[in-house]
């Protein structure tokens, strides 16, 4: 796999059994990739290893007066240089790209897993594991993979020469040979802690940076109540509880360094001393001498990747555990995840739990005194079910169980606009460009959310002054926008979709009556022969809608247009007007009411 | 394969507009000198640790260049004991002093970086609230965290590092020069093929680093809104388009990482190819003049052994010295909120009486394109005045004038005869709130929520606030009381209960003018009844400019101002308003019937 390629077509199906077996399935998944680097990673380092070698004919040859072998040395030196060039580039690039098709590969599988799960991922795990498995561990984990490849070929690069230092000086190469795997040894039992106080210092510093975005997120509201003092002290403690964190950890690495300065200096003492004598016995070539002394110096290179893979392995460990936790997730059995049918049913929506139902192409309006509840309910009659199996049966559209059908299916017979939709970022093009039947245009469906002044503001903001809205950008949940702008916008998203059935959960709560009126008369008009559901407790919108359904206690206890529900349901007036106490309303002033409401249409129809 | 070209899509571009202003090279340079001179003892001391580290460490390689000398010339005595010993001395202090650099070298990076960070913060909270409306949190967020995050890898390791490369290279040059001088004349061989490689090299790697470091936030990013958008993702049947999107991300960037293996596969070889030239001329250029006595064996074996160390430092340099240029970038973005300018000028005036009052005022946001044209309103100390109107009529925009936020361009928003314009945020807001739909709960305790609207407040305070919002017995309900954690990763309050410490807030402050633009219209209709409630208790008593989306506010007050096209249409109680029969009757019935 080139990175060039990327990213796969399919990224495959991991085993997400634990940590290891996910880091043992990247693994396998690239195993040319890995032979490769290991190989690349083998040249590089024999070559670096030779290169004292070459230093030792240079030294012996000096020693010996001899210009014939010195030039050898000199076309030996040539040959390394250019072996260690073409190895240390190739290595790097073979073991980055094994990162990174190891990083491409997870991420892709996150995306997929994410998509597929929706709306019921956050309720299996925490929103947050999800994007740290992302924005972190996939690093750790590429950096395993990556490091894989360096550490075999190091391995075989270190054993290779102890083996040829023990072969040719078998009395310095014992010595070397025994003292290495010490070495490696010695600063293993440092790492764990290092890496401990490591966590630590990134926790304490993750905690300060969501102080201070925090406070930043806040400060509109600090520069008008104040407060500031109070958060920077806040902050400034943090701050420097994240210093010393740093430092308690920087002083275990500072242990660790000398710690490899120490023990290959003594080596190489214990080889000077040593080897002194046995030049002096003659039965050592000073030239030999130098070359050994180089030898060891190289040591110290592989060591190194030794204790990077023992670390990349301690930090990976638990980042795989993560990721094979969420990419193991599935949905859950119950809602849509049948395999009944996989036409489209039509006609009527019926919930038999609470007993609602929407006559097909009607708008019915939905007024429940409990917002809670609301959310419930306009989730069941998208086949969502409550969580927890064994419930009520769920929603049926035209007689058929709605979590009975194939979830796409499912979803695209009933579209259920929950009360806080998310706008994705992107241009208003792309916002728009979902899923739909083509038969409503972005403008119609606009025009019928009252966007203008939405489009005004976007034009305004055009990247490139073409002044065309549907080119700007809108930042991530819509924050540029006002929560009204935001609303219509997520309106008009669901209306260019289409759906047979709409169900919207309070699509006007942030926007003004003015508005909210004409929002009522454009959607009526646009779903025309459609099925729509709103909730909501709006006069404007209930006095739209062809029936009104008020539920109480999750039951639907009374149907009727508005007009008829206000004048005699007292319970119903309740909770639409904003009046308290119920009994306390004289009747007359209801009258009043009533004769405005025909007035005010008697007004609209002469209009 | 000739090389590759840089992708055409550049993922660090910015997507909107920068809000916030990005400082000058020289004034990035002019405080990367006020750090250094903040920090100079540590970093003096630094350098001087860290020349020791590096002379001990060259004591190895002289005296086993001294005993090949003896070895070669094998009639003389070898002092082999004495060898040893100062060996052994000088790896002691060599262990040591590494110790000391690596830990000197965390401290002073760290205290730049914490210097950086809090400086920055300080500066965040000082900005105008004109400036923080206008530009949006958004630049600010991303520079807190993504540009903080960039510097922290740059002074945690590069400034250090690099001090440690540069001083260490040095000193072997210097070493090498003084045991034998015509040896260093071969390491000059190599100078001219680094040079023309770095050049290259770094004139294109830190942006493209810069591109790359964006391409993979932004798959990560598009990942996070997946998940964060579960619901909608799932109901609009988008699953396919954001594994597609993802798919594109993930080209993007490994595109860029493509780019940039390419730099490294140029830059690799010129610095094998640099060490091999040092090694290698030393050795043999070295060989051939102790063949023609110009040096000793003992000077050759130690210069090579010298050259061979040079790999070290040069790589440490080469290898910092890019994280360093991208963290130019992101320190200019962060010096550069040192650069906007505190407002208008503090006269220091103190407002005398409690009339606010806007006179033939004219605003916009963008140059000669205002929203606000002429408007006069005197709101009367304790009255209620409720602005009324279609979106887009300037309301929200004339209650942040009210309340101080924006200058007027031309005319005078006073309060009891002073100009709010001319007043610093503190002072302001003493006398006039603005309550808007931004009920944000901060990260800490329920009792930080509300000590910041008065620092020095009791619990006793803090509780009859509590109490007055209605939002005491919810409290007491919790186990930890005021010591609750709250906010992102605490414990999640509804809407209303944030709205319900926001307003314990206002209680607290006590200003005695209030501008609320849409207070609780985002809530339900349930919970919006509940909150009037509380928020009646807080209006007692004060002047009130109530912006109002649903007319059942406007109704109560004492005078409403119908806004329409920038302008004041009509003014005037409800009753005088429905009996005109103009916008706002209309309004009413509409809303109404």
């Amino acid at each position: 796999m080139q990175i060039r390629d990327l990213p796969y077509t399919d990224p495959g199906r991991p085993d997400t059994g634990s940590g290891p077996r996910l880091l043992l399935w990247l693994g396998r998944n690239q195993l040319a990739g890995q032979a490769k680097a290991m190989a690349w990673g083998v040249v590089h380092m024999a070559a670096v290893a030779a290169l004292p070698v070459a230093l030792g004919i240079a030294v012996q040859a000096v020693v010996d007066r001899s210009g014939a072998r010195l030039a050898l040395a000199g076309g030996l030196m040539v040959l390394l240089g250019g072996l260690v060039a073409l190895g240390d580039t190739m290595l790097h690039r073979t073991a980055v790209t094994n990162w990174i098709t190891a990083a491409a590969r997870v991420q892709q599988l996150l995306a997929r897993k994410t998509a597929e799960l929706g709306a019921t991922l956050t309720r299996q795990v925490a929103a947050g594991e999800v994007v740290a498995v992302s924005t972190g561990d996939v690093e750790k984990i590429g950096w395993f993979v990556e490091a894989l490849s360096r550490f075999g070929s190091a391995l075989f690069t270190t054993l290779a020469v102890c083996v040829t230092l023990v072969v040719y000086q078998p009395a310095l190469g014992t010595v070397i040979a025994l003292a290495v795997p010490a070495l490696v040894l010695a600063v293993l039992p440092l790492l764990p802690p290092a890496t401990r106080r490591a966590d630590e210092q990134r926790e304490k510093a993750g905690y300060a940076t969501e102080l201070a975005s925090d406070t930043v997120a806040g400060l509109r509201v600090l520069r008008g109540i104040g407060g500031e003092e109070l958060f920077l002290d806040r902050y400034r403690r943090a701050s420097q509880e994240v210093r010393r964190a740093a430092v308690r950890s920087a002083r275990m690495w500072a242990l660790i360094a000398a710690v490899q300065v120490l023990l290959p200096g003594l080596l190489l003492i214990a080889v000077v001393g040593y080897g002194v004598g046995l030049v002096e016995d003659g039965r050592v070539d000073v030239g030999e001498l130098v070359t050994v002394y180089g030898l060891v110096t190289f040591l110290l290179f592989p060591l190194r990747v030794f204790e990077e893979i023992a670390m990349a392995y301690s930090f990976s460990r638990p980042s795989a555990a993560r990721a094979a936790r969420v990419l193991s997730l599935r949905r859950t059995a119950r809602a849509g995840e049948g395999e009944g049918p996989a036409q489209m049913p039509a006609g009527d929506l019926y919930d038999p739990e609470s007993g609602l139902a929407a006559p097909a192409g009607r708008l019915t309006a939905v007024v429940c005194g409990d917002p809670d509840a609301a959310g419930r309910l306009a989730d069941r009659l998208g086949g969502h079910a409550a969580a927890g199996a064994g419930e009520a049966p769920s929603a049926l559209l035209g007689g058929v169980a709605l979590d009975g059908l194939p979830l796409e299916t499912a979803r695209t017979a009933v579209l259920v606009q929950d009360k806080d939709p998310v706008l994705l970022s992107g241009t208003l093009a792309e916002l728009l460009d979902v899923p739909a039947s083509g038969a409503v245009p972005a403008e119609a469906a606009l025009a019928a959310a009252q966007c203008g002044d939405v489009l005004t503001a976007l034009a305004q903001a055009s990247p490139d002054a073409s002044g065309d809205p549907m080119r700007t950008r809108i930042t991530e949940r819509g924050r540029s926008l006002s929560g009204g702008q935001r609303q219509r916008l997520a309106l008009a998203r669901s209306l260019v979709t289409d759906p047979q059935v709409l169900v919207l959960d309070e699509p006007t709560s942030a926007v003004d009556s003015h508005t909210e009126a004409r929002i009522a008369d454009g959607l009526r008009a646009l779903r025309q022969g459609r099925t729509t559901v709103v909730f909501s407790s709006s006069p404007l919108l209930l006095d739209r809608a062809d029936r009104v359904v008020f539920v109480q206690e999750g039951r639907a206890v009374a149907v009727g247009t508005h007009r008829a529900l206000l004048r005699d349901d007292p319970a119903y007036r309740a909770v639409v007007t904003r009046e308290t106490d119920t009994g306390a309303r004289p009747a007359g002033e209801l009258d009043a009411e009533l004769t405005e409401l025909g007035e005010s249409e008697q007004i609209e129809e002469s209009a | 394969m000739i090389g590759v070209a840089p992708p055409a899509h550049d993922p660090a571009a910015p997507e909107s507009a920068t809000t916030l202003p990005v400082a000058a090279p020289a004034t990035v340079r002019a405080y990367v000198r006020m750090l250094l001179r903040r920090h100079r003892r540590a970093f003096v001391l630094l350098v001087a640790v860290n020349a020791v580290a590096v002379t001990a460490s060259m004591v190895g390689p002289y005296l086993l260049g001294g005993m090949v000398e003896d070895l070669a010339a094998s009639a003389r005595e070898v002092h082999l004991g004495r060898t040893l010993s100062l060996f052994a001395v000088a790896l002691a202090v060599q262990t040591v002093f590494v110790h000391m650099v690596r830990l000197r070298g965390s401290v002073l990076g760290e205290e730049i970086l914490a210097d950086l960070r809090e400086d920055f913060l300080v500066r965040s909270v000082g900005l105008p609230p004109g400036v923080l409306e206008r530009a949006g949190t958004g630049d600010l967020l991303s520079r807190i965290t993504t540009d903080i995050d960039r510097l922290a890898n740059a002074m945690r390791e590069a400034v250090p590092q690099l001090a440690i490369g540069f001083v260490w290279a040095a000193l072997l040059l210097g070493a090498l020069t003084v045991t034998a001088p015509p040896l260093a004349l071969c390491v000059l061989v190599a100078v001219p093929v680094l040079v023309i490689g770095c050049r290259w090299y770094f004139r294109r790697a830190p942006a493209a680093y810069r591109s790359e470091a964006a391409g993979y936030a932004a798959v990560a990013a598009s990942l996070t809104e997946t998940v964060d958008a579960g619901r909608t993702v799932e109901a609009h049947r988008l699953g396919e388009r954001r594994v597609a999107l993802s798919d594109r991300r993930i080209t993007s960037w490994t595109q860029w990482e493509r780019y940039t293996l390419w730099l490294r596969s140029v830059l690799f070889p010129v610095i094998n190819v640099t060490h091999s030239l040092v090694f290698g001329s030393v050795l043999i250029i070295g060989g051939v003049f102790v063949l023609r006595g110009w040096v000793s064996v003992g000077q050759l074996t130690t210069g090579a052994l010298f050259a061979q160390m040079l790999v070290e430092p040069v790589g440490l340099i080469l290898r910092w010295y890019d994280e360093l240029q991208i963290a130019q970038v992101s320190l200019a973005r962060l010096v550069g909120v040192r650069e906007i300018g505190t407002g208008g000028a503090d006269d220091g005036t103190e407002p005398v009486g409690r009339e606010v009052r806007a006179d033939e005022v004219r605003f916009g946001y963008l140059e000669g394109n205002d929203v606000l044209h002429d408007v006069s309103l005197a709101v009367r100390p304790g009255s209620r005045v409720a602005l009324v109107g279609p979106s887009g009529a300037g309301k929200s925009t004339l209650g942040r004038l009210l309340a101080g936020i924006y200058a007027p361009r031309s005319g005078a928003v006073t309060l009891g005869g002073a100009e709010l314009a001319r007043m610093p945020a503190e002072r302001v807001r003493r006398h006039v709130a603005l309550v808007n739909q931004e009920h944000h709960v901060f990260v800490g305790s329920l009792r930080d929520n509300l000590l910041l609207a008065r620092t020095a407040a009791e619990d006793g305070e803090l509780w009859s606030a509590l109490g007055a919002v209605d939002a005491d017995g919810w409290v007491r309900a919790l186990e930890a009381g005021l010591d609750t954690e709250v906010g992102s990763g605490g414990l999640a309050l509804t809407p209303a209960q944030a709205q319900q410490i926001a307003l314990a807030r206002l209680v607290l402050a006590d200003p005695h003018t209030l501008v609320l633009d849409e207070a609780t219209s985002l809530l339900d209709p349930r919970a919006a009844r509940h909150l009037e409630r509380s928020l009646a208790t807080v209006l007692e008593g004060r002047t009130v400019v109530a912006i109002a989306h649903r007319l059942h506010t406007a109704h109560d007050a004492d005078v409403i101002a119908v806004a329409e096209d920038g302008r004041i249409s009509e003014l005037g109680s409800h009753d005088e308003l429905v009996a005109a029969g103009g916008t706002y009757a209309a309004l009413w019935r509409s809303w109404h019937r």
